[in-house]
């Protein structure tokens, strides 16, 4: 039981780095905002678990932050991609940039 | 005419503040001079000969029972039973800054318009984080005597879940009124228990139920039930007051 918890909580804390990372090296907002929300979203899912292996009785709260989870980070970045998107944020925008620059 | 009398108030409060501090020793004053009280009337003393070596027994969570408090959580046996009637007084401080609020901005309103049409994901989205937000808050609001949380930030994370919906959905107003009366009856309840207290135990909102056992939820006597009427009063306050914010007023 707590080796399956401890292998969950690395696996979610590689997903959450890489997200992190992601966010940083990404070219522009969409990229950013699919790199935020997937990795971090699996990366959550997996170090919440596996508290919840660590401390059975928690199990319960733990399905209902996970169901917050599942809800709030998709509706959260579709939100913001909209809202950028809404505001005449190109896709390639900065990719436009650097080929202006090269010039 | 109002000015007049107003400083005929303000004149006879500040006499018998005045005359209470300054003049002690003339009949009976509400305040004694310093050293001279004596101290085995005052509840203050029970408080002041207690110690930890002494004859208090060590507490289990869990196990021990019918302790003077009863609450798991100490900052919660402060608030709401020793400084009960402090706490009284905090919830008419935010009744009245929410009053404030309702007065200076009443009106028929209508729902301020946002420039962008929230879509479909963030709407249905919204509705089902409410319900997660809303059972979150009652969990703190009634956890309040065994976990860190309590009547406040209940109140104000069932505020917070009416926020969201009303920034998520733009054709959204909720029904004041039941806020209203919520409020109202959540308060009185309070007064009520505190005057009960009065008549059972001998002071005001004292903790005249049974105290049960440490860490289970029907324990500490009164403190769950207060708050429980702390959260839902919280929560309608600032509903209110997030409701006043977020409408315009409807002009003819």
């Amino acid at each position: 039981m707590i080796i399956t918890s401890y292998i969950l909580m690395i696996i979610g804390a590689i997903f959450l780095a890489l997200g992190g990372f992601g966010v940083f090296r990404m070219p522009d907002v969409y990229n950013r905002i699919q790199a935020g929300t997937k990795a971090t979203t699996l990366g959550a899912f997996a170090l919440i678990l596996g508290v919840g292996f660590a401390e059975p009785s928690w199990f319960l709260k733990i399905a209902l932050i996970i169901v917050f989870i599942a809800i709030t980070n998709p509706v959260g970045s579709s939100t913001l991609a909209r809202a950028a998107y809404k505001s005449g944020v190109s896709a390639t925008l900065l990719q436009k940039q650097k080929e202006g620059e090269d010039k | 005419m109002k000015q007049v009398v107003s400083i005929l108030l303000v004149l006879a409060v500040g006499f018998f503040i005045f005359s209470a501090l300054y003049f002690p020793n003339q009949g009976d004053s509400a305040f004694d001079s310093y050293g001279e009280v004596d101290l085995d009337e005052r509840v203050s003393s029970s408080f002041i000969d207690k110690n930890v070596t002494g004859e208090n027994d060590e507490v289990v969570f869990g196990e021990s029972a019918n302790l003077e408090d009863g609450s798991a959580n100490y900052v919660t046996s402060v608030i709401v039973n020793y400084r009960s009637f402090d706490t009284l007084g905090e919830v008419t401080v935010l009744f009245i800054s929410a009053f404030g609020v309702g007065l200076l901005l009443s009106g028929r309103r209508k729902k301020q318009a946002f420039a962008h049409q929230p879509n479909f994901i963030l709407k249905y989205g919204a509705r089902l984080v409410f319900g997660i937000m809303v059972i979150f808050g009652v969990y703190m609001f009634s956890h309040g005597h065994l976990a860190p949380g309590g009547g406040f930030p209940g109140g104000a994370i069932i505020a917070a879940a009416l926020l969201l919906l009303y920034l998520a959905d733009n054709d959204f107003r909720a029904k004041m009124k039941a806020f209203k009366v919520t409020e109202g009856i959540a308060g009185s309840i309070y007064v009520i228990l505190g005057l009960l207290a009065i008549v059972i135990g001998g002071y005001f909102l004292m903790n005249f139920l049974p105290t049960g056992i440490v860490g289970t939820i029907f324990s500490a006597g009164l403190i769950p039930i207060i708050y429980v009427l702390i959260g839902l009063k919280v929560g309608s306050e600032i509903a209110g007051i997030v409701d006043s914010f977020l409408t315009v007023e409807v002009e003819k």
